[in-house]
């Protein structure tokens, strides 16, 4: 792990959908410069546990930490005040307005943001998805590698400390997919924290500093790439077993 | 020319009160109850269009404002701007309430929640006659004691211009792209740190302060208030109108509202007949014209006097300032 500062902490988290656990007691957590990498098996709660620790999820035990401030009974738009950000698993953005609105939002909801400043944000963050060109279009109308390339730029726009990006490279081309890896890598270079789900293993081992493996709703291993492939308890989890 | 829509707009309303004093009476009276439908329409526009929360309840909002307003007034003399004044701030608090209740609430449960609301507020001014008279009908205090409609069409502009303006510097600023993000989707909203409930609760307190607004001047332009004014005809009309027109715009919004109401007039030889005539029509908008008849012909118009390469741009609803600041 990391040895910056803690930004954010799930401690045992859990989380119920009628009989099934989705999360058993996680704790998980974030240090500032982190690049995560969290992967598991289809229904292993990966989702689950970040829709708690953005607060879109009120946990059924446990509590989420952001910067040292517990959350309980937060809203999910006072995590992103404080600096957390995420994507969806499927993409979910403003498809009636434009590409540049879309961006605006997130932008104007910082206190003391104002109008001009953040339109010319906005439009340096399209300039640096290469996407400046689609800012009149709506944004239901751009293929779907587009669309995650402008939810990676609505979460930049909260000027997050920290990015939790839910399958980034789903459904993507994989020239799309490079040009996110890129953009991600730039980013975390520049200072943000990443936290990356996907199932593209290849992906994954090229961006993460750190590998976190969830099965059956618990953690079930963290810590350097290299290690985590070779732990038992992850091929067994893998192999189905 | 840049604009050049808003001076034709406003050379429009300098004709319309230049000559409005001759206009026969009962067009006179057309045009007041257009302008009463057109604060309806685009407050209910604010609401449904602009941040996607379908409410049959709004014209509930605009009987409670009539009859607060009408009471205030007979019981305790108070002037009738004060008492318009108290309906909409009631409006206000009680919209609030409702958009609070209804805070989980979208699409068709939304819409059967307010339905209900609606009925209840109906159902109870009519059954309580001691107060309200129930469907024998109140009898309400007249704004002015004239025969004359000419300083009905004053008020009603007058009330139809500063909401239009209010609920516009709303619209074009960071409130209204909060609206339309919730509209568009709602965790996503919360994500990208819109405060989801505030504006929720905000969007219906506003848009019940102005339903307040035209309810009361209703009231005490009429001379008589029944519980039909809340009830579920008015409201099918009043979505008639903003759908047709184009409920995510105010314009297009108001716009419908006027076409609508004049057509009615019009077809007035063809008795209930008219009524199908727009049932056919608002289902031909849904299928064919989901933004409204009105919104392309309100685009162009917009347009008009743009240099050609500004155009594309003008075709978007990008805000370009921020009103509040």
């Amino acid at each position: 792990m990391s040895a910056g500062a803690e930004l954010i902490r799930g401690a045992g988290l859990v989380k119920r959908f009628g009989g099934i656990v989705a999360n058993d007691a996680v704790e998980f957590t974030v240090v500032e410069g982190d690049l995560v990498g969290l992967i598991g098996p289809n229904g292993s709660g990966k989702t689950t546990l970040i829709s708690m620790l953005t607060g879109h999820l009120m946990p059924d035990g446990g509590e989420v930490v952001v910067r040292g401030r517990g959350m309980r009974g937060q809203a999910a738009h006072l995590y992103a005040a404080m600096g957390v950000a995420r994507t969806f698993q499927l993409t979910q953005l403003f498809g009636r307005m434009t590409v540049l609105e879309n961006l605006l939002v997130p932008g104007l909801t910082r206190p003391g943001s104002t109008w001009r400043a953040v339109v010319q944000q906005a439009r340096s963050t399209l300039d640096f998805l290469k996407l400046g060109h689609l800012e009149q279009l709506h944004a239901k109308n751009l293929s779907g590698g587009q669309q995650k390339l402008l939810e990676l730029g609505r979460c930049m726009m909260l000027e997050p400390a920290i990015l939790f990006l839910d399958e980034p490279f789903a459904g993507v081309h994989p020239h799309l997919r490079d040009e996110l890896i890129t953009r991600i890598q730039e980013l975390h270079e520049a200072g943000r924290t990443f936290v990356v789900v996907d199932h593209d293993m290849e992906s994954i081992l090229r961006l993460s500093k750190r590998l976190v493996v969830m099965a059956r709703g618990r953690k079930i291993a963290d810590g350097p790439p290299a290690v985590v492939r070779e732990d038992q308890a992850v091929l067994a989890a893998y192999a189905g077993s | 020319m840049r604009g050049l829509h808003v001076y034709i707009l406003l050379a429009v309303a300098a004709l319309a009160l230049l000559f409005a004093d001759r206009l026969s009476s009962y067009w006179m009276h057309v045009a007041i109850i257009a302008m009463f439908y057109g604060i309806l329409a685009s407050s209910w526009s604010l609401l449904a269009g602009y941040a996607g929360l379908f409410s049959l309840g709004h014209m509930a909002f605009a009987s409670i404002g009539g009859y607060t307003s009408a009471l205030l007034v007979q019981w305790y003399g108070i002037p009738i701007p004060v008492g318009m004044a108290a309906g909409v701030a009631l409006c206000c608090a009680l919209g609030g309430l409702i958009g609070w209740v209804c805070l989980r609430m979208s699409g068709p449960y939304l819409a059967i929640f307010t339905l209900g609301f609606s009925e209840i507020v109906r159902i109870t001014f009519a059954t309580e006659d001691d107060i309200t008279a129930g469907m024998a009908g109140l009898h309400v205090e007249r704004l002015f004691n004239t025969t004359s409609r000419l300083p009905y069409f004053y008020v009603a502009f007058a009330l139809l211009v500063v909401s239009l303006l209010l609920m516009g510097v709303i619209v074009r600023s960071r409130w209204g792209l909060f609206l339309r993000a919730i509209r568009e989707d709602e965790q996503a909203a919360s994500a990208s740190g819109v405060a989801v409930a505030r504006f929720r609760i905000l969007a219906f307190a506003i848009a019940s302060g102005f339903a307040a607004l035209a309810g009361s001047f209703y009231g005490h332009y009429i001379g008589i208030l029944t519980p039909s004014l809340g009830g579920l005809d008015f409201m099918a009309v009043l979505v008639v109108m903003t759908v047709i027109g184009g409920m995510e715009r105010l314009p297009t919004a108001v716009g419908g509202a006027f076409v609508v109401e004049f057509l009615l007039e019009l077809l007035r030889g063809y008795g209930q007949w008219r009524l199908p005539l727009f049932g056919i029509i608002l289902l031909l908008t849904m299928r064919f014209a989901r933004n409204g008849l009105l919104t392309p012909l309100w685009l162009k118009f917009v347009q008009l006097g743009e240099p050609r390469a500004v155009t594309a741009m003008a075709l978007r609803d990008v805000p370009q300032k921020d009103p509040a600041q």
